[in-house]
């Protein structure tokens, strides 16, 4: 329901930005007859009348009571998993942490506080992850990662 | 017959030792990804896409799209392992098999029989399913030349349609994918005039929203995320595992038997992969029922019954094969994998469809060859290292889940050395994870997103070509009759409602 509703509202603001070219050009000015915001326009339209027809079945039918989410576990669960993903791929950018720090950090992290291994389990999953993309795409395929702020001080 | 000389070719090259040694990589790295619960053949075909990429640079995109489709047929059996010993299936098509197949390992005690019949129905179907493509890909690429805008725009509206008639979700569902699909393509460039459309004035959208971080994103970050909140794989059972002389002999014996049922199967299996949409999840499933309908035991089923492993299993290999005729043949992905590695060929500056059958002949016969090799090979690696994929099983979740996501990332970073498309992976990981968990289906989204530019593309020089009539989409026979047949699948499942409300009353019909 609520996901219907995001998806329409998207689909919307799409069809305000090519309004312009939602009707076909009967005057013959654009070879066609359709201007290039006629197909969005539509496809626009084709998730609004869809996702309303989604909402009002959703409405209209009887739903199970339960929540998005099992329990508080399931969703913390997934949060756990969520942030840490986004902060580091954030921090891999060019001139923060680059690639091979933050994906060494992400390994270590998630070992030791996700799921709870011992330090140097984590330690090691955090320096010989970087190290293996190193060899295998770096060496092996010739490709290049975001660097951190300290290179070229570093060669990382 | 040409063909047959134009396969020999296709061996010739196909069975060039670097080939031979890509698809033999491909297909165990399939095996790994089919036998790894969190990551599942699509993504796995997305995220080494960019590998593939490399791979053109040294050698030729015949290797590349070797590599590829080995990917895929090594996730078709190995997905199958998990779900037979553990009862995990490590693929979505190989749910199918836990009804009977983790029966048959566990309580009648006969892993090797459940393994080796597995093993066996996925590479007789897929040979029988190869030779069909074979002989029946080349005859249609030919057709397709002949085809105007508006013939290309009815088949591309077809194949829509057939994602929202024929899918197993909720056809209105579909119907919101697809426009999502569509709305993201048409970001950027507008392909004909060259006008901006949706960049809201942002530089970094007017080069359009990219394939592959999008697909790494739905499939592979998506699925990390929800075998996250299934909490995890936990304790593994150790089961035996190794196969021997007398488990195939057994496992032959069976398909002795059920010869007519793996035959059947893998003809229905291959004509439903070729719709587009359905791949081998949904050809799984249909297989399980035909196994079951035409079965004189039912009452076996779910207890067992070595035909409840071999009709479905036979059914999904012959679709995955089935699926990869419309890309070769038309230019239309038959099921998410394909669409992924149809977007390779662009990336590696191929043009799929029926030219491909005339200007890369190299390549397709190539390419068609190696599904017949890389069955093989993939056959006997399943029977000699069953044990080795099992342990892999044991691999540790808190270091395996994050490593899938670092590998996501680097999918989706090598393509074009972007940071930009590492935050679209992840955007759109978040959005698939979501997607799937209210039960919105996902392949006619990315479908939508490969087909978007052409039918659109297709759509307009139609118009163009009669002075902006609509009436051009019906001015040849074949054109009228894909329109529709178009219409009528778009209006099959309404029909479909209405009859279930008859039959009984207050019924909701499908469900939202």
């Amino acid at each position: 329901m609520a996901t219907a509703a995001v998806l329409v509202l998207i689909a919307a603001v799409a069809m305000l930005d090519t309004a312009s070219g939602a009707l076909p050009d009967p005057t013959g000015a654009v070879p066609g007859g359709v201007k290039s915001g006629w197909y969005p326009f539509w496809s626009g339209m084709l998730i609004v009348v869809s996702g309303a027809a989604v909402a009002y079945r959703a409405l209209t039918t009887p739903q199970p009571a339960e929540g998005a989410f099992r329990d508080r576990g399931s969703l913390l669960s997934v949060v756990q998993l969520v942030v840490p993903m986004i902060a580091a791929t954030y921090l891999m950018s060019d001139r923060l942490l680059g690639f091979y720090v933050a994906s060494g950090l992400y390994m270590a992290y998630f070992a030791r506080f996700t799921t709870g291994y011992r330090w140097y389990w984590a330690l090691a999953a955090g320096v010989l992850t970087p190290v293996l993309v190193y060899l295998v795409f770096e060496v092996g395929f010739h490709a290049l990662f975001p660097k951190s702020f300290l290179y070229p001080a570093i060669p990382f | 017959m040409e063909v047959l000389g134009e396969l020999a070719g296709g061996f010739g090259t196909a069975l060039q030792p670097v080939n031979v040694a890509f698809l033999f990589a491909g297909c165990l790295l399939g095996l790994i990804i089919g036998v790894l619960p969190g990551l599942g053949g699509t993504s796995g075909v997305a995220i080494l896409l960019p590998v593939s990429v490399y791979i053109t640079q040294d050698h030729s995109p015949t290797t590349a799209v070797i590599f590829l489709a080995g990917i895929y047929w090594g996730a078709l059996f190995g997905g199958v392992i998990t779900s037979i010993l553990f009862n995990i299936p490590g693929e979505p098509w190989a749910v199918a098999l836990l009804f009977d197949g983790y029966p048959l390992a566990k309580r009648l005690g006969k892993p090797g029989l459940a393994l080796t019949s597995s093993f066996l129905a996925s590479f007789f179907a897929a040979l029988i399913a190869t030779v069909m493509l074979t002989f029946f890909a080349r005859p249609l690429a030919l057709k397709a030349l002949e085809f105007g805008p508006a013939e290309l725009f009815a088949v591309f509206l077809l194949s829509f349609t057939t994602l929202v008639g024929l899918g197993a979700e909720s056809p209105l569902k579909s119907l919101m994918m697809i426009g999502v699909g569509l709305l993201l393509g048409a970001i950027g460039f507008d392909t004909i005039t060259g006008e901006p459309r949706l960049a809201f004035g942002r530089i970094e959208l007017l080069s359009g929203i990219p394939f592959v971080p999008v697909t790494i994103g739905l499939f592979g970050i998506g699925e990390i995320l929800a075998s996250a909140e299934e909490a995890g794989i936990g304790y593994v059972e150790k089961i035996k595992s190794t196969l021997g002389f007398k488990d195939l002999a057994e496992g032959l014996g069976a398909l002795r038997k059920r010869l007519w049922l793996v035959v059947t199967n893998s003809i229905i299996g291959f004509w439903f992969g070729v719709l587009p949409g359905h791949g081998a999840t949904a050809g799984s499933f249909l297989g399980y029922g035909i196994a079951r309908q035409y079965s004189k035991n039912k009452e076996n089923f779910g207890k067992g019954e070595v035909s409840g492993i071999m009709g479905p299993q036979s059914a999904a290999d012959a679709s995955a094969v089935g699926s990869l005729v419309p890309m070769l043949s038309l230019g239309v992905p038959g099921s998410p994998t394909s669409a992924v590695i149809m977007a390779g060929l662009i990336i590696w500056g191929l043009q799929p469809g029926p030219l491909l059958f005339v200007e890369q002949r190299e390549f397709v016969w190539g390419f068609i060859a190696s599904i017949y090799l890389g069955h093989l090979l993939t056959f006997v690696m399943c029977l000699t290292a069953v044990p080795l994929l099992a342990a892999i099983m044991r691999a540790p979740y808190g270091i395996l889940t994050p490593f899938i996501l670092i590998i996501s990332v680097i999918g989706a970073y090598t393509l074009n050395n972007s940071m930009k498309d590492v935050a679209i992976c992840v955007i759109f990981g978040i959005v698939g994870y979501w997607l799937r968990k209210m039960k919105y289906p996902l392949a006619p989204l990315v479908v939508a997103l490969v087909l978007g530019d052409p039918t659109e593309r297709e759509l307009r020089e139609a118009l163009i070509s009669r002075g902006g009539d609509p009436l051009v989409f019906f001015s040849t026979p074949l054109s009228t009759i894909l329109m529709v047949l178009a219409v009528v699948l778009l209006l099959l499942p309404l029909v479909r409602s209405v009859r279930a409300r008859r039959r009984e009353p207050g019924a909701t019909g499908i469900a939202a």
